[in-house]
């Protein structure tokens, strides 16, 4: 047991204490910060903070009052200026003191009418700055719950006959977690796998592997590697997780996860529950890959179609929310390759029966039990095959089997 | 009680006879040299004995009975095919190693850096292990496997890629490793080293044991019925039990009629008033028997 946990914290400690593991981990931040950038840069390339008129009926926006900014209010919203007339409205837009003007119908309680005017392109922003001026301004006198109540609209709430379930407006993080939980599981486990190929791949690459198979047995060796590895990949999410917490932390308005979330605890514990098992059954496939492969690069390629079925119910994920007991959604949610994401999805839009819950975990535990097994006996017939491929027939080979369990 | 014992191994890969029948004995404290030509069936040997393959009939005792995961931290191993991380300081690399074999990390330490001296490899320590030259990686590779002071060595080709001064360091080691008692297993086909440092061996060829016993004993049992002698004087045409006589770099080779005795000979020249500097049975070099065995098996690959 202890050369386990030596393989573990020598694997482990090579992967992270490399740089490229610092790059990679680097590289997502960097990445997420320059789409940021582009697209902030984007809609303030957009948005024009000239000023824009309007001229409002009689009775209607008297002493209007430019809308408070919010603390965390990114851009500032366009000044907007009274006008007695649409004549000297129309002068100053001539003269471009103003970008636009609006012209507020005299029956807007009735109709909401209200005309722009402009002369060229004028900012993305104006429409909907103006709207929140009009809004703040008619409502400025009621009581502040009512102009909550009113901005706010209907707000629909529904619940499972026994209660269990519940989803509304307010609560869409309930259906997001799912497939969040899906996509970050996708890349953990592109990872942790790409690494543990790599260390197999790499092993074989270096010849060291029969001195280390004569210092250690086979699944102690690919036991260690297994686990280091899976937790290289959840330290790099790990990293990138804190790093979007300090994000939302920074700047609550770029992201709107940090928004009321009412996530159920047993959906955390059925992700738990099958994405572990599914973990490890997906990465000892891809260390049987490394096994088999000659170099690196050979095996990364081998490694994609291991994604490829995972990816299939986010394909048909319509299917799935709308028909979530149907038989395609049922099927999906049981297969271990594509039960990961469909499961959990599922368990969100309706009440998955227990048998069919504990029927895919079963099957899942069973999966990545047969699949180190496969693993170890694929690990051990390619490990000295330096520089040859391991075919399927000896794979499959009854003989090649018995002989790797001797 | 045997370091090694192989009985009557057999293990086929597909319709190749891998190790046919092979038997053999390693005792304590002695080099044992396992020879053949290259795809002899050497390594298969070694891997059957290290348990990496498992034979398909046959005994395999290592160190008092069958292999287990204790034992292997008894055993120190230098495959043929050398190998160790590359992308990793070389104290850091040898290190794991030395732990995978039972040492903890600081006495592991210790005992890498006394080698490391002795091996002239102290400044390197630091260095990637791919940024050493080949012969440094082979001394490391030897550090790796004797690191641990293991009851029992079994090297593959342990002087490839070493220049003479370090292989005769290594000699100098494996002698030394010798009398501490350690036994040693020796894989090669540079039989000048086998002479120099096997107390016994064994010869195999095409998954067969050819020759099996103490050195002598070998060499004895290919000997031809001839003398070797040195003298500075002329040689009379004939000599009772002489046949030919060749001159072999100074020397004279005498050899011997059917049922002649080397002490008819040596009588005969001392009647004669011969003055002899040196007088001995000609036993061949393991590389003659070597070539010899070889080729009577079907010719070197």
């Amino acid at each position: 047991m202890k050369k386990f946990w030596l393989v573990f914290i020598n694997e482990y400690k090579r992967h992270v204490l490399r740089k490229r593991f610092i790059f990679a981990v680097l590289s997502m931040p960097i990445f997420v910060a320059f789409i940021c950038g582009i697209g902030f840069l984007s809609v303030w390339i957009q948005y024009n903070f000239k000023p824009v008129g309007y001229i409002a009926p009689a009775g209607l926006l008297e002493n209007a009052q430019a809308v408070p900014e919010e603390s965390d209010q990114i851009f500032h919203s366009v000044p907007f200026v009274q006008y007695t007339d649409e004549k000297a409205a129309s002068a100053d837009l001539k003269t471009q003191k103003i970008q636009a003007y609006f012209v507020i119908s005299p029956d807007y309680i009735q109709t909401g009418e209200v005309e722009y005017i402009k002369v060229t392109k004028t900012g993305s922003n104006v429409e909907d700055d103006f709207s929140a001026f009009l809004q703040y301004n008619l409502l400025r006198d009621k009581p502040k719950e009512v102009a909550q109540r009113i901005l706010d609209g209907t707000n629909l709430t529904v619940r499972s006959v026994d209660g269990s379930k519940e989803m509304s407006v307010d609560n869409w993080m309930v259906i997001m977690l799912p497939i969040i939980a899906g996509v970050l599981f996708l890349i953990a486990v592109n990872i942790s796998g790409g690494y543990l190929l790599q260390a197999v791949v790499e092993e074989k690459e270096n010849r060291t592997m029969e001195i280390v198979v004569t210092s250690v047995s086979p699944s102690q060796l690919m036991g260690g590697k297994i686990i280091a590895d899976m937790l290289v990949g959840l330290t790099e999410l790990a990293i990138w997780m804190v790093f979007t917490v300090f994000v939302i932390k920074l700047a609550p308005s770029l992201l709107p996860i940090g928004q009321s979330a009412q996530i159920n605890a047993s959906s955390i514990l059925l992700i738990v529950a099958i994405y572990l098992p599914a973990f490890i059954m997906i990465a000892a496939a891809m260390g049987a890959v490394g096994a088999t492969a000659t170099e690196a690069r050979e095996a990364q390629q081998v490694a994609g179609l291991f994604t490829l079925p995972i990816v299939i119910p986010f394909w048909f994920i319509t299917a799935i929310m709308f028909n979530p007991t149907g038989q395609l959604a049922t099927w999906l949610s049981i297969i271990p390759i594509t039960a990961p994401i469909s499961m959990p999805l599922r368990a969100v839009f309706t009440t998955v029966p227990t048998w069919q819950i504990l029927l895919t975990i079963g099957l899942l535990d069973l999966c990545a039990a047969f699949m180190v097994w496969l693993s170890g006996r694929i690990f051990r017939i390619g490990m000295l095959q330096y520089g040859k491929r391991v075919s399927l027939k000896q794979i499959f080979n009854r003989r090649t089997l018995l002989e790797s369990q001797k | 009680m045997s370091s090694i014992i192989v009985e009557h191994v057999h293990k086929n890969f597909g319709t190749v006879k891998a190790v046919n029948d092979v038997s053999f004995e390693v005792r304590p404290g002695e080099i044992f040299g396992l020879l053949g030509p290259n795809g002899a069936g050497k390594t298969t040997t070694i891997r059957i004995i290290l348990d990496i393959f498992k034979p398909d009939s046959g005994r395999v005792e290592i160190l008092g009975g069958p292999m287990d995961e204790q034992k292997k931290n008894r055993i120190g191993y230098l495959p043929e095919e050398r190998g160790l991380y590359q992308d990793i300081p070389l104290d850091r690399c040898l290190n794991y190693l030395a732990t995978l074999k039972g040492l903890d990390s600081g006495m592991a330490r210790t005992r890498i850096d006394e080698f490391l001296d002795r091996f002239d490899l102290a400044d390197a320590k630091k260095k990637k292990v791919k940024e050493l030259s080949k012969g440094m990686q082979q001394k490391a590779q030897l550090i790796s496997t004797l690191v641990h002071q293991p009851e029992l060595v079994i090297i593959d080709e342990p002087f490839s890629a070493l220049d003479p001064v370090n292989t005769q360091m290594v000699k100098d080691l494996l002698r030394e490793q010798r009398d501490q008692g350690k036994t040693i297993i020796m894989c090669t086909h540079q039989m000048h080293q086998v002479e120099e440092l096997c107390d016994r061996l064994v010869l195999i060829d095409s998954g067969q044991a050819l020759l099996y016993g103490t050195l002598d004993e070998v060499r004895r049992k290919f000997a031809k019925p001839s003398v070797l002698i040195t003298t500075h004087d002329a040689l009379p045409e004939t000599i009772q039990g002489v046949g030919d006589i060749e001159k072999v770099n100074g020397n004279y080779l005498l050899h011997l009629i059917n049922g002649a005795q080397p002490n008819d000979v040596l009588k005969s020249l001392v009647e004669k008033k011969i003055t002899l500097e040196k007088f001995e049975i000609a036993l061949p070099t393991l590389d003659e028997i070597f070539i010899e065995v070889v080729n009577k098996q079907g010719g070197v690959r």
